[in-house]
């Protein structure tokens, strides 16, 4: 009896000793994810998280494929084609405060700039595995892309709230922050810019895949140029000057002989490309040129988005741009009807052509952000703004040369009038469908007027389309979701 | 000798049996304990179909020989036989069966006597779901306990349910009740083999949950698997087969009529290409078959109780290729070692395997139900090459593409169990060790070939494969006191529970093959995804109970749980959950103790704090991602990028609540009715506050805001008539209602529709699951164009955003279910109804059928769309690719409300007498029909919808759901 009791709590004191859960058993740490207290401790995580803001350029839909519609679509180059509201809207120029595809594009420009305000702020604090001039060029790059996201954000909004550092509470009266005024933004880009080209190298050696795929100096160049035509009150001096800076570059930026190659996709990197977003395929690969090529090519047969537009056909037509013409729209019998192109099936419709392989929505195509080409034409902007039509001209001409065109006629170039008209027109046969236009007609101050007059005809009934547009149009409705989020915004007007 | 006894059964049951009377003999039947006459006791003759019922004074007559016995038998009595030897005037005395009274009820950690709860708990049984298909446990649940709301996203075979017990107390976190299946807690009750199942019981209140503490604030739900018991082994062979088809067709355009919209939507066709003149309901829809075998054993003997199973269940669809196939093995066996341990198991292992169907989507998506209305009939399923055919504007393919079009197969291997042990200190100290498992280890195929589907050309074919594995382990450690000082019984538990949770997935995706001969990866060329991860959580818990019962009187519960949680930080990791609940049982009172009338009665009251941490694993730590890759110098740089703000003092979201209840009996437990009232507040909710976009991040996990539910639950259970033809009548009703008290001021759209915004509001003082759009007003005869009423009560063609406004609410006033099962003699019938009240519905699948915007196919109600000036119509004008006429507003919320026949069935045992002969135990034939009927004036497919599956904020919106299917069942229980 008593042997049997001594066994009975042996047993249920084996038992009982797991009892005790403990404490320690609940401290558990993730095992595929890091922590903001592990993640950031060394050079090559803090070259982690850059990567990561470069990332954005991938994952984002703005930077994949939107930023065609909100310049090229919303502009005269192109239809929206497709099948998709939200996007026949923009088309349409008639873009309503819940437009998904906006608040997308707010969200996603914000979410690289929050990438950016990490890597500048972790940067100074990081001891481990970095050297000096390891983390001058991180922070160098992240300010490039800060300024890059927000000059995008301030030309489809005009004046955001301006963040930049990393959210350190989430307490309303931290993250509801007001607009800052357009002149502020331009201010933080400007600076940004200006502390970039101190920090960042001309090349990162001779490899163009790393040169092209990182800020460079001629990258943040490049955009202060762009930068001073297009914000208030423009310098033009300061445009002149850093697009020089660009083209004596030690980079040797230098234009392509043949204008085709530099949508071939074959010669990606190359010597006009200042920054270009990289695909390299498969698991890297961009599903943007599946949206926009022919079933020839893409491989299905549902109707496609971004159509060139009859107004852009007509103006290659009217320089007899053959080659860009051709390297920019490939047209071809679909069956579907196109309401601009022919209404019945088998009409030969035109296609984006930019991008020309679309490898099972996974394409090795790149993007050009930013390519010698522009920041010449931006020079040659500078120069005729500044009452040198002459020199302007000269600018011009070697971009047209390339494309076997003759020089621009003594009417184009006669006065600072004339010679804008050309240089617009230039711009948009050299850039057309690579998300340009929209911020040139602004920058010209001739958006509404241009789109006023366009003369489209829907062929379903033969009616004219009436843009209809409004100087307010210029600028997208901030998102209704947003201001949802943070009542501290205000919308824009005609919204 | 088969054959002849199968004759045997069909002569029998032609001629029913023989018919053999002398004597007549007559008698009174009265309580043993009071002496008063029990009317209504039921007198019948063993063996024969002889009997009949005494009268208001207990008096009864009938035909009866000497030899033969008689059966006197009273709901709550036990029953008497009595064998015929010449007695006149029969004086039966009936003994008040305390059995009855003494219903054991299964509860945490535990079993309590019914009359003893001072929680509310709802408990569904074995019969309650003995004849209908063997499905899912949530199906067995919907309208059979009051309180309990199941929604069913889908009626595909592959659907799970969401199960909400007293509304929806979460915004986050999730709403679905715990189940512990034999002490084991899961999520998953989809792979459960309910042929297993003994009973259910629902714990509902904070009182009854809170020894659940962490896990309990959303209610629990105990499932008990069958444990062996008589002393003679007992085999038993179920079996059905069935049929589901889909109730209900929508009427849509016809190839002229499709033409017809074109024109007028400006596209133009070589129309003598398309021809044909398909109905895509007839090609999709088709009647599923479904078969289900299940044979089991059980017994008990010398200290050894077993029970086995094995199991078979094979549904098809009524949606072309889905299907669900489960097997099941299950063994439950214990074993008293010595008089002071005893050592046993639950195991049971499944092997699930589903092909689901895309629904909720819209065609462009690849949804079937969307597809198979929006697909036009001109054309035919395949081209002549063997392609499937697309619309002939747009290049969305027909419905069978996305049925046929890709192979996909999910399977998910499970082995859920525990192994106990059950030491006896002295006869009322026990301790009891548990440690169980839900392991489950699930994968998914999916083969898109190069060469039918448009995509599957586009991308030369995709192979995926996919795994899930899933490894759960809680060990617990109970300490149970049980003793009786006079007329104070007393009841003391405490433990320890650990709980840890690993969760294991990978994924592959390789493309580019060069046949279709290969469904597998490895011939795909190009590898476009490869990864794997893995996650854990923890749980850590110490509880304690107490029951104290005076004199069967006074009863007294207090519980108390202490929960550690790995999800939040170490600050605020643990959480305190009490609950304390009282019950008076009046009917025990000296002054009630003579009432005939009321047999018992029992007042309820509970307060208690319940807890919930089922958010993201690691939700309070500030998460770096990685996989923010991109290519520098063509190599792929690893980057990272942050996911989520780092919040330490994250904790519990808790949950209070009240419960009040009566449960009273009549007429000797005749009729039994049960009311529950509660109060839940929810504070500290779990929630991923929105922030402002621009701080890069889309929200942050935070407690913060308050939700409140309350409500009311009437049950009511009546025994009819008895004797020969029995009547008993289940009644359930439960009205809750859900406000949102506190999300400080903010203001959460969630549930996005067709590319026009958001359905779904979020906002203080209304309910989850309001709708959200704008007011519609009319057609202009003019223009044929929408208009809408702003905020200022005058029509607009283009209303701001501002002017959207709450439109409708998918909650319903109230949810019931009514059971009437009738036997007589050999025959049974139940009639199961059920329904819901008051609920709207956002009909968004309406949008896509009646939008006129694109080339898809409309439903027929578009035939009066306006076309020219002057048309007075409540339909606007076709206008391509422009939504103003089709914004989310009031033209789409419909009535949601129904009624439906949820189960009608019609048994017969075959005669005793009869089955004695073939050695057998009980032979039963049924034949069930599911839905066979509703009754509502919603328009959709079926009102029962929920395109947003388990969110708790975004209810009620219909976008193409697959809808309940109408089931017939043919089956047979043989018991050896």
């Amino acid at each position: 009896m008593k042997i049997i009791n001594f066994k009975k709590y042996l047993f249920g004191l084996v038992l009982a000793a797991s009892l005790t859960a403990c404490d320690d058993e609940l401290d558990l740490q993730p095992i595929s994810e890091e922590t903001v207290d592990n993640a950031y401790s060394t050079g090559t995580q803090l070259e982690a998280a850059l990567t990561g803001v470069y990332e954005s350029f991938q994952s984002n839909d703005y930077y994949v494929w939107d930023r065609v519609l909100f310049e090229d679509v919303r502009s005269d180059n192109a239809y929206a084609g497709g099948d998709n509201p939200e996007i026949f809207q923009m088309d349409e120029i008639d873009i309503s405060t819940t437009n998904s595809r906006v608040f997308n594009a707010w969200s996603a420009i914000y979410n690289a700039i929050s990438k950016a305000n990490l890597v500048i702020e972790r940067a100074p604090q990081i001891e481990q595995d970095i050297t000096e001039q390891q983390r001058e060029r991180f922070i160098g790059q992240a300010l490039f892309l800060r300024a890059f996201h927000y000059y995008n954000l301030v030309k489809l909004w005009g004046g955001v709230p301006l963040i930049t550092e990393t959210i350190k509470s989430t307490d309303p009266s931290e993250v509801r922050i007001p607009r800052n005024s357009k002149e502020e933004v331009y201010a933080q880009i400007i600076s940004d810019l200006e502390m970039a080209v101190e920090m960042l190298p001309d090349t990162y050696g001779d490899d163009a895949s790393i040169n092209k795929a990182r800020a460079t100096k001629g990258a943040a160049n490049a955009l202060l140029a762009k930068v001073y035509a297009q914000k208030p009150s423009p310098d033009y001096a300061a445009v002149l000057e850093y697009a020089n800076e660009v083209i004596n570059s030690p980079a040797n930026y230098e234009l392509l002989d043949n204008y085709d190659f530099l949508f071939d996709g074959n010669h990606y990197n190359n010597s006009e490309s200042i920054l270009e977003v990289q695909y390299l395929g498969g698991d890297e690969g961009t599903w943007g040129p599946q949206m926009h090529l022919p079933p020839s090519i893409s491989g299905d047969t549902w109707r496609k988005f971004v159509t060139p537009s009859l107004d852009l056909v007509a103006a290659f037509d009217s320089e007899n741009d053959e080659i860009r013409k051709d390297a920019t729209i490939l047209f071809e019998s679909v069956p579907w009807i196109d309401e601009y192109w022919g209404n019945s099936p088998n009409s030969s419709v035109p296609f984006a052509y930019k991008w020309r392989n679309a490898s099972g929505w996974a394409s090795a195509d790149d993007i050009y952000l930013l390519r010698l080409a522009d920041i010449m034409l931006m020079k040659a902007e500078a120069l005729n703004e500044l009452g040198r039509p002459g020199e302007a001209a000269g600018v011009v001409d070697v971009i047209r040369e390339r494309v076997d065109l003759p020089p621009l006629t003594d009417a184009e170039t006669a006065s600072t009038e004339s010679m804008r008209d050309a240089i617009l027109k230039e711009r948009r046969l050299e850039l057309a469908l690579e998300a340009e236009r929209w911020s040139d007609l602004v920058r010209y101050n001739v958006a509404v007027e241009t789109m006023n007059s366009v003369d489209d005809v829907d062929l379903r009934d033969n009616q004219p389309v009436d843009y209809n547009m409004t100087q307010d149009e210029v600028l997208l409705p901030i998102p209704q979701n947003e201001i949802n989020r943070n009542p501290q915004l205000t919308q824009n007007p005609g919204y | 000798m088969k054959i002849k006894n199968y004759l045997w059964v069909l002569f029998l049951l032609v001629l029913g049996s023989t018919w053999a009377q002398d004597g007549e003999i007559s008698g009174t039947v009265f309580d043993a304990n009071t002496n008063l006459p029990l009317p209504g006791a039921n007198v019948l003759v063993k063996n024969s179909n002889r009997g009949t019922q005494t009268d208001f004074d207990g008096n009864f007559t009938l035909q009866a020989s000497t030899g033969e016995t008689l059966v006197i038998s009273f709901l709550g009595y036990v029953n008497k036989e009595i064998l015929l030897e010449g007695q006149e005037n029969l004086q039966i005395a009936l003994a008040e069966d305390e059995q009855a009274l003494g219903e054991v009820v299964v509860v945490g950690y535990g079993s309590q006597q019914k009359r003893d709860i001072t929680g509310s708990v709802s408990t569904v049984d074995e019969e309650a779901f003995d004849d209908r298909p063997n499905t899912q446990v949530g199906a067995l649940l919907q309208g059979k306990a009051a309180g309990v709301q199941v929604v069913s996203g889908s009626g595909k075979p592959s659907s799970g349910f969401n199960i909400r017990i007293r509304g929806t107390n979460s915004i986050n976190a999730s709403s679905e009740p715990l189940y512990v299946v034999d002490g084991v807690p899961t999520t998953d009750t989809r792979s459960l083999n309910p042929a297993d199942i003994e009973n259910i019981s629902i714990l509902k209140d904070a009182a009854s949950a809170a020894i659940y503490g962490a896990q309990g604030a959303n209610g629990v739900v105990l499932i008990t698997t069958k444990k062996g018991s008589s002393g003679k082994p007992r085999l038993s062979f179920d079996t059905y087969v069935g049929v589901s088809q889909v109730w209900n067709t929508l009427p849509v355009l016809n190839s002229e009529q499709y033409r017809d919209l074109m024109t007028e939507l400006g596209r133009n066709t070589d129309w003598s290409q398309y021809t044909e003149n398909t109905d895509w309901q007839n090609v999709i829809f088709k009647d599923g078959l479904s078969n289900n075998y299940q044979l089991s054993m059980s017994g008990k003997n010398e200290g050894t109780s077993y029970y086995l199973s094995g199991g078979y269940t094979k549904q098809e669809g009524a949606v072309r290729s889905s299907e669900m196939e489960r097997y099941n093995f299950k063994i439950n066996f214990s074993q008293e070692v010595t008089d002071w341990l005893e050592m046993g198991t639950n195991l049971a292992y499944t092997h699930y395997s589903d092909v689901d169907v895309t629904d909720n989507t819209s065609v462009n998506s690849g949804g079937v139900l969307l597809g198979v209305l929006s697909t036009p009939p001109n054309i035919g399923i395949y081209n002549a090459d063997g392609t499937f055919t697309s619309n002939p504007f747009q290049d969305w393919e027909n419905p069978v593409a996305s049925t046929d079009g890709a192979q996909r197969g999910y399977v998910n291997q499970r082995l859920l169990g525990n192994v106990y042990a059950e030491i006896k200190f002295f006869d009322d100290l026990t301790f009891k060790s548990n440690i169980g498992t839900d392991y489950s280890n699930a994968h998914y195929d999916y083969f898109l070939d190069p060469f039918r589907t448009s995509y599957g050309r586009a991308m030369n074919g995709i192979g995926r494969y996919n795994t899930n594995l899933t490894n759960y382990y809680i060990f617990d450690n109970t300490l149970n006191y049980t003793a009786k000082f006079g007329n104070h019984n007393i009841e003391a538990l405490v433990g320890s529970v650990y709980q840890k949770y690993k969760w294991e997935n990978s994924t592959l995706e390789r493309r580019n093959f060069a046949s279709d001969e290969i469904t597998t990866p490895n011939a795909g060329s190009e590898l476009i995804a490869g990864s794997a991860d893995k996650a854990e959580k923890a749980n850590a818990s110490f509880l304690a109970r107490l029951n104290y019962n005076f004199n069967d009187k006074y009863l007294l519960t207090a519980n108390f749980r202490a929960d550690g949680s790995s999800n939040f930080g170490p600050g605020e990791r643990w959480g305190y959950f009490p609950s304390f609940s009282a019950g008076w049982r009046i009917s025990n009172e000296s002054f009630m103790e003579e009432s005939n009338t009321i047999s018992d009665l029992k007042l309820r009251a509970g307060w208690g704090l319940v807890g919930n941490d089922q958010i993201g694993n690691y939700a309070y730590f500030g998460r770096v991602g990685s996989g923010g890759n991109y290519p520098i110098g063509g190599i792929v740089m690893p980057g990272t990028y942050p996911a989520s703000i780092e919040n330490e003092n994250l904790k519990w979201e808790e949950s209070e609540q009240v419960n009040v209840g009566l449960d009273i009996s009549f007429l000797h437990n005749r009729i039994s009715f049960t009311a529950d009232a509660y109060l839940k507040n929810t504070r500290d909710l779990l929630l991923n506050a929105p922030l402002p976009r621009s701080t890069g991040f889309d929200n942050a996990i935070q407690n913060i805001g308050q939700l409140r539910n309350k409500g009311l639950e009437f049950q009511l259970n009546s025994f009819n008539t008895q004797g020969a033809f029995e009547w008993q009548t289940n009644l359930n009703i439960s009205f809750n209602r859900n406000e949102v008290v506190d999300i400080v001021g903010q203001e959460i759209l969630t549930g996005s529709i067709a590319g026009r915004g958001e359905v779904s509001l979020v906002r203080e003082g209304q309910p989850l699951g309001s709708f959200y759009g704008y007011i519609w007003g009319g057609v202009d005869p003019e223009t044929g164009m929408a208009y809408y009423i702003n905020n200022e009560g005058e029509s607009t063609f283009e209303p701001s955003a501002d002017d959207r406004t709450i439109i409708g609410n998918a909650n319903p006033n109230f949810i019931y279910g009514i059971t009437n099962t009738f036997s007589y003699r050999d025959f049974g019938l139940s009639v199961f109804l059920q329904g819901s009240q008051g609920n709207d519905i956002f009909n968004a699948t309406r949008i896509e059928t009646e939008g006129m915007i694109d080339s898809k196919n409309q439903s027929a109600a578009v035939l009066d769309r306006w076309r020219a000036p002057g048309d007075v119509t409540d339909i606007p004008r076709a206008i391509a690719g422009n939504t103003d006429n089709s914004r989310l507003s009031t033209r789409f919320v419909e009535d949601g409300s129904y009624l439906r026949m949820k189960a009608l069935t019609l048994s017969y045992n075959l005669p005793e007498s009869l089955i004695n002969k073939m050695s057998m135990q009980n032979v039963k034939l049924y034949a069930t029909g599911e839905n066979l009927f509703t009754i509502t004036d919603y328009s959709g497919f079926d009102p029962e919808v929920n395109a947003f599956g388990g969110s708790n904020t975004t209810l009620g919106v219909d976008y193409g759901t697959y809808p309940q299917t109408r089931n017939l069942i043919l089956g047979l229980n043989l018991t050896f």
